[in-house]
């Protein structure tokens, strides 16, 4: 082929790496290359740090009682439930993925901008001219909503490994970070992490308008907490015992329920369950969103 | 536990850090090669070879396409044939967009095949290395600079980065590379829509609407552009509804109005085809003596000064009646209709439709 122009690029030109190895690389310099991830990400850790501040302020409360506020005997056995070995590793846990329910929505929210930023810049057309398998280019997308969720927690988690030490030195409370109820909540914040990212590309693949995803994410986050309201209401009218634990068909309350080592709320079922709806949603809305990309004309 | 943590942790960091050297290899790649310098360099001369030629023509065949009913394109077929640059001309709402969409995959057709090459564009091996497409001239992120938005299409396309650069220098926008695009003029994202086209230094190229937005010079930098690259044995496919445009550039021509076609063939077959619709002043002072010999088939309209347009009859026709009949003739003159014409008449009543 006559080039254009005698183009040392296209003669360097290697084809190693597979289309997906390739449209991954390509979804996260669309990432990095506008201001937006890196507002989310700013936005994120000061977020973060807001967090870790409040929840320490909590916990010193919950450590060291004020006079005057709770009776005496209270106080007492407050202190005590908080310094046992259940109540410090919750302590640790909770330092260690503080944030986690406020912080997802970053995960949420960009997961949603990954595939919506197409049709609301019209690079939609672009990104399929170049490579026109629409199943390659929306699983790529998945891999980096994926990892922008990954990403957020590494550094959250990062923020509260170095911070939460701190804090309980600072607080006499000797633990240790590598136990694994501890361990155990921050693998599953990365869960939720990562689920939420997914969760808003697969969102926002169903319903393409980047206005309308981004207020049907939020309200089916924040929206979602209000099924224990629904469910608790539901419950003193019928008196059905299944309406107790019903709530975590709500996204955001199954994110909750997965990733709480106690339960989540009164009558709330196991861990897993929550995981199990919070992983099936996602599934579900990347699944409808290939189905969909691939069925509709870009225009 | 705390080395499972930190295994995820540093492999995590690792795996992303491993996804972004793509961009500094290419980076170190453009400053071996071929960094700035190239503004100004003549394009190359050299002709593509006639085995490649074949694989650039562009097929369409009973192409349709029906939204809700309605039919935006209606069994339209048509070819584009290498080394030279076709006209796609319609009025706005003809369906030439909707065409040019469906050749590129992203519109499906209701029926009909479009192929280039004899292959649907979502078959081929490589598309940007083969077909180039400008689309739309505001297809970019606004926050993105224009060299981020064509390293991009490169990562996706298995380019090397650098080659952003080298289009950048080639359509003029080497001094915008690091602007963002929301700073650029109409002209220069048209330039950035063409850039990205040639990243693949393609066979074919098919442009909707490429002119829009441009300055008097960016069009004769384009209307260039588009002939050097048909002189070097590529496909031009060049949608337009500027008709002056079109009558300098092309080689070619389809007409489109209401999804239909309404001629094809070389720019000057489709004019010919179409001299019917001239007409002939005529300048005598009997003007209605010879409108009464030249019969009921043609049309007198006068025109002021003794003179008249009539249609229905050419030169000739005229003469020898006005000779047999004794009318004194002044003055005689056929008048071709221009291409503006032409395509008024083939659209007319046409681009009401939608």
């Amino acid at each position: 082929m006559t080039a254009l122009l005698d183009s040392v690029a296209l003669d360097q030109a290697d084809d190693t790496g597979t289309t997906m190895v390739r449209l991954i690389r390509a979804e996260f310099m669309k990432v990095r290359t506008t201001s937006t991830g890196w507002l989310f990400l700013t936005g994120f850790i000061v977020f973060t740090a807001m967090a870790l501040a409040i929840n320490g302020f909590g916990i010193h409360h919950q450590l060291y009682p004020q006079q005057g506020l709770v009776s005496r005997a209270q106080a007492v056995a407050q202190v005590a439930q908080a310094r046992s070995p259940a109540g410090v590793a919750a302590i640790a846990a909770s330092m260690m993925t503080s944030g986690q329910r406020v912080g997802v929505l970053f995960a949420l929210l960009l997961g949603v901008l990954v595939v919506t930023s197409e049709f609301a810049n019209q690079t939609a057309a672009v990104t399929f001219v170049t490579v026109p398998r629409r199943t390659t280019v929306i699983m790529a997308k998945v891999a980096a909503a994926a990892c922008c969720g990954a990403l957020f927690w590494l550094v959250g988690t990062v923020i509260a490994a170095v911070s939460t030490p701190l804090f309980l030195y600072s607080q006499h409370v000797s633990t240790s970070l590598a136990g694994w109820s501890v361990s155990r909540s921050v693998l599953l914040n990365l869960v939720a992490f990562v689920a939420w990212g997914v969760f808003g590309l697969g969102l926002g693949a169903v319903l393409r308008s980047q206005l309308v995803s981004v207020i049907a994410a939020i309200a089916v986050y924040v929206g979602s907490f209000g099924t224990e309201l629904v469910f608790t209401a539901l419950y003193n009218s019928f008196h059905q015992g299944w309406m107790l634990g019903a709530p975590v068909i709500g996204p955001a309350v199954a994110s909750e329920v997965m990733t709480t080592s106690g339960p989540a709320f009164p009558y709330a079922p196991p861990g897993w369950v929550g995981g199990v709806f919070i992983i099936g949603y996602t599934v579900t809305l990347v699944a409808g969103g290939v189905v969909l990309t691939k069925r509709r004309d870009v225009i | 536990m705390v080395v499972l943590l930190a295994v995820v942790v540093i492999g995590g960091l690792v795996w992303l850090a491993r996804l972004n050297r793509g961009g500094t290899r290419t980076d170190r790649a453009r400053t071996d090669g071929a960094g700035p310098g190239l503004p100004g360099r003549p394009l190359g001369g050299r002709r593509v070879s006639p085995a490649l030629m074949s694989q650039g023509r562009i097929d369409v065949c009973g192409l349709t396409k029906e939204y809700r009913g309605v039919r935006a394109v209606d069994d339209l077929s048509f070819t584009v044939e290498p080394g030279r640059v076709t006209g796609f001309l319609g009025p706005n709402g003809a369906g030439k967009t909707t065409t040019l969409r469906m050749l590129l995959d992203l519109v499906e057709p209701t029926a009909g095949t479009a192929t280039i090459g004899g292959v649907r564009y979502a078959d081929l091996d490589q598309p940007i290395r083969r077909v180039g497409a400008v689309l739309e001239a505001g297809a970019a992120h606004k926050d993105r600079t224009g060299r981020d938005h064509l390293r991009i299409v490169c990562q996706s396309a298995g380019i090397p980065l650098a080659r952003a650069d080298e289009v950048l220098e080639l359509v003029g926008l080497g001094m915008a590379a690091n602007r963002t695009f929301r700073g650029y003029s109409l002209g220069m994202r048209q330039r950035l829509g063409v850039a990205a086209a040639l990243l693949g230094d393609p066979q074919v190229l098919i442009l909707d609407e490429p002119a829009n937005g441009l300055d008097p010079e960016g069009i004769r930098w384009m209307r260039d552009l588009l002939r050097t690259l048909a002189a070097q044995g590529r496909t031009i496919l060049v949608s337009s509804h500027l008709l002056g445009e079109m009558a300098q550039l092309a080689d070619d021509l389809v007409i489109v109005a209401a999804g239909r076609l309404a001629a094809q063939g070389t720019l000057a077959s489709v004019i010919g085809s179409i001299t019917y619709l001239g007409r002939t002043l005529v300048r005598t002072p009997e003007l209605e003596k010879l409108a009464a010999v030249l019969g009921g088939d043609t049309v007198v309209t006068p025109a002021g000064d003794g003179g008249a347009y009539i249609t229905g009859a050419d030169a000739v026709a005229i003469g020898d009646a006005a000779l047999r009949a004794g009318v004194v003739i002044h003055q005689l003159v056929t008048q071709l209709p221009d291409l503006e014409a032409a395509f008024l008449e083939l659209t007319a009543g046409k681009a009401a439709i939608r």
